[in-house]
């Protein structure tokens, strides 16, 4: 276990450390100063000027010049937004928690809305249930998300009026911002309004989320169908149907709990699929999330942001992917320690 | 058709050919392949077989419905959007944009992702780990998110958005070139015409290529797919095509403010997206299929 994590961080390390490359010189590749670009101070005198390139160290190497953002990074200190002239890390986390929360919850949602569902598609495998499974999963992976979103927000919000198209909470409630996940914060506060407020945030999610899920659930679905199918060919199946279980028992003990291993270890691979949908879907609800300040961003020509955004984005969605390494390594002893193996 | 044995020696197909026996199987996946087809000859006939240029205003008209409704007009079969241009026309054209752009996207992606990973399954050492460390970073950023810096980069525009998905789809062929080409590297055939004196790059053209292809074909279907949609989208959020060009995400998003008065401006678009995502992938899914089974015998 000890090795395990110690590779897990080694990775990550590694990986900040090429994301970081690669954000530094982006400040390089973006049109104007790359002085201006990598501070967003767009609007300094040539005094201010010369005072931000003393502290980066403007005048010295490449290396010093990258080793200096970098300790810039860990101090919190990502430059100021050349739109709104606020520090960028305070604009990421103010919209960060809401990306999380839209992200994980629809991730979760994929995952037992799929998983199931694809079990289910490989017990009745090449039987009428399976041939609808795989063509459903084929429209839903298919569909481009933007379409959808539109789609969802006439039929549910405009023709039937049942859920809200827009936001994350209604503009009545007041919440006062301690985690930044919405949900969690009104758990959290004492307004009398408390459960009108967590209805009406849960009412705000449901339509996102789905449109962010439909796809990696679709994924999922055909992931773990393959998974189960693997799973019912192996010999210990085989050894369980001749100690004379019952399929439902088989399933049930042996095959669901081995093919749900081999799908988690691919959850990660598709998170990042997950968040480029869920940019799109942020931009069509108006979610006050990351994605959506991001694409902003662009119309702007705000590079801090985009460079902040792209190493907190990325960051966020490595530590998913070390997390769910991690939960697979609980489940799975054979991927803690090899001598369980073999 | 039963062949009759005059010759000796057995005729034994390519790799390419009875991929293409067994791909032909399920009937659903020959649909799939028509649906392709028809795709493809529209983008190449576009100019030729649209009743009117997709800009062209026709201001008599704007915003007639399709034929089939009460207030339609047959001359402009699938309505007119609000500047009163014909949705038709327009929709053949997007053909040539979005799915015909998605295929020049994913060869040069493909040449360049080909040549990159046979390089690096050729080298050894800190340098190639360095590089496989890299696409797993490059890799995991989300496509979209990759291609919004590269379009910062270079600025909007459909011609930049190109080079941007032709950059964030190169990774994934780097890869599984690499991958295959280093599994065929320790089979005995290689080694065998290695025996013979054949240099490395003479094994990769004549011995390694031909037996990976398929995986090439198949992982090229599912990056169209992908380049299909990323296209829209960057389309659809203003930083692809610009606005009067018939791109399909880009009609899209001039639909939306008349979404609740004229409907079939957004659902057009969004269906002709849908329908060559879905003709894509069942290519695709056909050859993935056709892989399996060839495997498996």
């Amino acid at each position: 276990m000890f090795i395990f994590t110690l590779r897990r961080f080694n990775l990550f390390f590694f990986t900040m450390l090429l994301l970081t490359i690669l954000s530094f010189s982006l400040s390089f590749l973006f049109p104007g100063e790359q002085l201006v670009n990598l501070t967003g101070q767009i609007n300094a005198t040539p005094e201010q000027l010369a005072v931000l390139a003393n502290e980066y160290q403007h005048q010295a190497g490449f290396i010093t010049q990258y080793f200096n953002y970098v300790s810039h990074l860990f101090h919190g200190d990502m430059g100021y937004s050349m739109a709104s002239h606020l520090p960028v890390a305070t604009e990421i986390f103010n919209r960060l928690p809401a990306t999380i929360e839209l992200t994980s919850v629809a991730l979760l949602v994929a995952m037992f809305v799929g998983i199931p569902i694809g079990f289910f598609a490989a017990i009745y495998h090449r039987k009428t249930p399976d041939n609808i499974i795989l063509g459903v999963a084929m429209i839903g992976y298919s569909v481009p998300v933007f379409w959808l979103g539109i789609l969802a927000i006439l039929v549910f919000s405009i023709q039937l009026g049942w859920l809200p198209s827009a936001g994350q909470i209604s503009l009545l409630f007041e919440i006062e911002h301690v985690t930044g996940l919405q949900l969690i914060d009104i758990l959290l506060s004492d307004s009398p309004y408390k459960w009108q407020a967590f209805i009406d945030a849960t009412r705000h999610l449901i339509l996102p989320v789905i449109v962010v899920a439909l796809a990696p659930a679709t994924i999922f679905m055909r992931l773990a169908r393959t998974a189960m199918l693997e799973v019912l060919e192996t010999h210990y199946i085989k050894a369980a149907k001749a100690k004379g279980l019952t399929f439902w028992q088989i399933i049930y003990r042996h095959a669901m709990r081995n093919a749900f291993i081999k799908v988690i270890r691919d959850v990660g691979l598709q998170f990042a699929n997950l968040v480029t949908i869920a940019m799109v879907t942020e931009v069509i609800f108006s979610w006050p999330g990351i994605g959506r300040w991001l694409i902003e961003s662009i119309y702007q020509r705000d590079y801090t942001a985009i460079q902040g955004g792209l190493i907190v984005l990325s960051t966020f969605i490595f530590i998913v992917h070390i997390i769910i390494d991690f939960v697979y390594a609980a489940l799975n002893p054979l991927a803690r320690e090899p001598r369980h193996g073999a | 058709m039963a062949r009759d044995k005059i010759y000796q020696e057995e005729e034994f197909p390519t790799p390419l050919m009875q991929l293409w026996h067994n791909f032909k199987q399920p009937p659903v996946v020959v649909i799939g392949f028509g649906c392709f087809l028809f795709l493809i000859v529209l983008a190449i006939l576009s100019s030729l077989i649209t009743p009117y240029s997709p800009v062209e205003n026709h201001l008599n008209d704007l915003l007639l419905p399709p034929a089939w409704s009460n207030d339609g007009n047959v001359s402009f079969l699938l309505g007119t959007d609000n500047l009163g241009r014909d949705m038709l026309s327009r929709l053949i054209h997007g053909t040539s944009l979005t799915f015909g752009l998605s295929i020049i996207v994913v060869m040069a992606s493909l040449i360049i992702g080909v040549i990159i990973g046979s390089l690096s399954a050729l080298t050894k050492g800190v340098k190639s780990s360095f590089l496989n460390h890299f696409l797993d970073v490059i890799l995991s950023i989300p496509s979209l998110l990759l291609a919004i810096v590269i379009v910062a980069i270079l600025g909007p525009g459909l011609e930049n958005t190109l080079w941007a998905i032709i950059m964030v789809l190169i990774p994934q062929f780097v890869h599984i070139t690499r991958n295959a080409v280093k599994e065929e590297f320790t089979k005995d055939y290689v080694l065998a015409s290695r025996l013979d004196g054949a240099n490395s790059f003479r094994i990769l053209r004549y011995s390694v290529f031909p037996n990976i292809i398929e995986k090439l074909i198949s992982q090229a279907t599912l990056a169209q797919s992908a380049a299909i949609l990323d296209i829209a989208a960057l389309g659809f959020l203003g930083l692809g095509a610009p606005i009067p060009m018939p791109e399909w995400g880009a009609m899209l998003a001039n639909g939306i403010d008349l979404f609740y008065i004229a409907p079939w401006t957004v659902y057009l678009p969004g269906l002709a997206i849908l329908f060559s995502v879905i003709a894509t992938n069942l290519v695709g899914e056909g050859m993935r299929h056709a892989l399996k089974v060839r495997k498996e015998n």
